[in-house]
């Protein structure tokens, strides 16, 4: 999930979880690891003290990023729609 | 695995170009407006939550996400939500949408709706307990204002009618 997106909308409390989109919880079937993050997340609630905090949580996904297969099996009607735009920012990133 | 110092990076799993053009959509600086916020007012062991997700999950019996519509007009997303019982199996749900891959949603919903470890939860009063309905929405909205003026004031009316205190949302 990405909690940058804080800075565009507010959100009142935000436990930020390093995990790929899709599976932000945790690993299919991973049942301690899932229940893990979400006590995590629980003590972000308990401990929270102003709107906009944002905990970054401590776990770390055991995937490379390139190995995680989070994207969908088509490419979404908004990244065609965009494509020359992004692959310009892809540029420009790149200089 | 944990790392205590970890910052987490939002863009780690994207592509690079991909993560350059969202970057440039995001501001810079803190957000500066009013941010709403309503204090925890019970011990968590006396707190009753529901659960909420983008994940685009329907129940079977329920009409999906409209993905055609989106395929058609891409900077739609369907604004609409639906209500997931907390004891439904992965036989009564399915899950529509196009940003992510939902094979892991559909064989573990816990990933994205922790409907089952949520029940752990509440039974050994860690939680104080999990309201029977969870929800879903859709996770791409580039106008959310029929999500946030139409869609949203309904699931809230729907939480409040089961007791609701707090509410954990799950992004996909």
């Amino acid at each position: 999930m990405m909690p940058e997106f804080n800075r565009e909308i507010g959100i009142p409390r935000v436990a930020a979880v390093e995990h790929p989109f899709g599976r932000v919880v945790g690993e299919v079937n991973e049942n301690d690891g899932q229940t893990a993050v979400l006590k995590a997340a629980l003590e972000v609630l308990e401990n929270a003290e102003r709107p906009g905090e944002v905990a970054h949580l401590p776990f770390t996904w055991h995937e490379e990023p390139k190995a995680t297969d989070w994207h969908p099996p088509e490419i979404s009607p908004v990244i065609k729609l965009y494509l020359d735009e992004i692959k310009q920012a892809g540029a420009e990133a790149r200089r | 695995m944990t790392d205590e110092n970890n910052v987490v990076n939002g863009f780690l799993f994207l592509p690079p170009a991909l993560g350059a053009w969202i970057k440039s959509t995001i501001p810079e600086d803190e957000f500066k407006g009013e941010i709403p916020w309503a204090p925890l007012i019970k011990p968590l062991a006396e707190t009753t939550f529901a659960l909420m997700t983008s994940a685009g999950i329907n129940m079977h019996d329920d009409p999906p996400f409209d993905m055609e519509r989106e395929r058609r007009e891409p900077i739609w997303g369907d604004p609409s939500y639906r209500r997931i019982p907390v004891i439904a199996t992965p036989a009564d749900i399915d899950v529509n949408h196009l940003h992510v891959n939902t094979s892991y949603i559909k064989k573990d919903i816990n990933v994205a709706l922790p409907i089952n470890r949520f029940q752990e939860l509440s039974a050994d009063n860690t939680i104080g307990a999990l309201a029977p309905t969870a929800y879903s929405y859709y996770g791409y909205q580039m106008d959310p204002t029929v999500l946030i003026n139409e869609t949203m004031p309904q699931v809230v009316a729907d939480m409040k009618a089961e007791g609701v205190d707090a509410v954990l949302i799950t992004p996909t």
